[in-house]
């Protein structure tokens, strides 16, 4: 493939990385949540006149920051918090290796489940919530499922 | 399988050890989505899916779209309905990309076939613009300043 070999960065040297920005209400604590559950490492935490935080986890980087009207560059665009928790577009999906250690270890350190992890076609599955409710998926798939 | 380099690791989808991160998208309809992503991106697909459960999948840089048709509530999810934005103006959590020429992205992009809100803006501390893919889900494009080193 194109990019075999490439390594990822933020901000890129050349081409792109990919980053996910989720709408939070305190930076800070949603900063500390995804350290303190996922072992992620902040490299900034961002100020209140502009700066977000930035948080690596595993392959990629979450940018949190509060919400607000438009900017010139989203004229039309006004960013919050997930309205109603339960109606969900999008989502961060984690795969793991072995979903029974993942879900033990990170309730013990304080993730909240909405279930055990259940069985499912090709894969099993469970979903905790954020502190601002965002959905995150974590799912391992069955042995022989090699998509992705 | 495939794998990315990032921060001098490697991740694997599936991984055989530890986690790898990817980033889900309810669509209307999974083969407009991944082609969209190919194309625009230059991302690689590996499962086009099927009806009965298997999602799309497609590499992006370091990472990966799940994209999947929307329903109702799963046992793993007994309360959670998913749909595509339905209104594309309000919105919570949007993928973003951040590139290191965002005039070339830009330019590349838009022949390809992305929408674009506006061109460019400076804004603090970046120089950044938003795409919608079709279903309206918005991406941010962003340029860090040259004296900008975190994230």
């Amino acid at each position: 493939m194109a990019n075999a070999g490439k390594n990822y960065e933020i901000p890129p040297r050349d081409g792109f990385t990919v980053a996910h920005f989720l709408t939070v209400t305190d930076v800070d604590r949603s900063a500390r949540f995804y350290e303190k559950v996922f072992g992620g490492r902040i490299v900034t935490r961002g100020n209140s006149i502009g700066a977000p935080a930035f948080v690596q986890i595993a392959n990629t980087w979450l940018i949190l920051y509060f919400g607000g009207g438009p900017t010139p560059d989203k004229p039309t665009v006004t960013l919050s918090v997930p309205a109603d928790p339960n109606m969900v577009s999008s989502f961060m999906n984690i795969r793991v290796a072995d979903i029974q250690a993942c879900y033990d270890l990170w309730r013990s350190r304080g993730a909240e489940f909405l279930t055990e992890p259940k069985d499912k076609p090709g894969e099993t599955c469970c979903y905790l919530r954020d502190p601002d409710g965002y959905l995150i998926e974590v799912g391992q798939n069955k042995p022989g499922v090699t998509y992705g | 399988m495939s794998e990315v380099h990032v921060e001098q690791k490697t991740y694997e989808m599936p991984p055989k050890e530890g986690i790898t991160i990817a980033h889900f998208l309810t669509v209307a309809d999974v083969d407009r989505s991944l082609q969209f992503y190919s194309k625009v991106f230059g991302g690689r697909i590996l499962s086009k899916g099927d009806t009965i459960g298997a999602p799309g999948y497609l590499q992006i840089a370091n990472t990966w779209l799940i994209v999947n048709p929307g329903g109702g509530p799963t046992p793993d999810k007994p309360t959670v309905v998913l749909s595509v934005p339905p209104d594309p103006n309000k919105v919570s959590s949007f993928m973003n990309i951040r590139v290191a020429d965002i005039q070339a992205c830009y330019t590349l992009w838009k022949e390809r076939g992305a929408e674009f809100i506006t061109e460019p803006k400076p804004k603090y501390g970046e120089t950044r613009c938003y795409i919608r893919d079709p279903d309206g889900y918005i991406i941010e494009v962003g340029q860090s300043n040259p004296d900008i080193t975190y994230g």
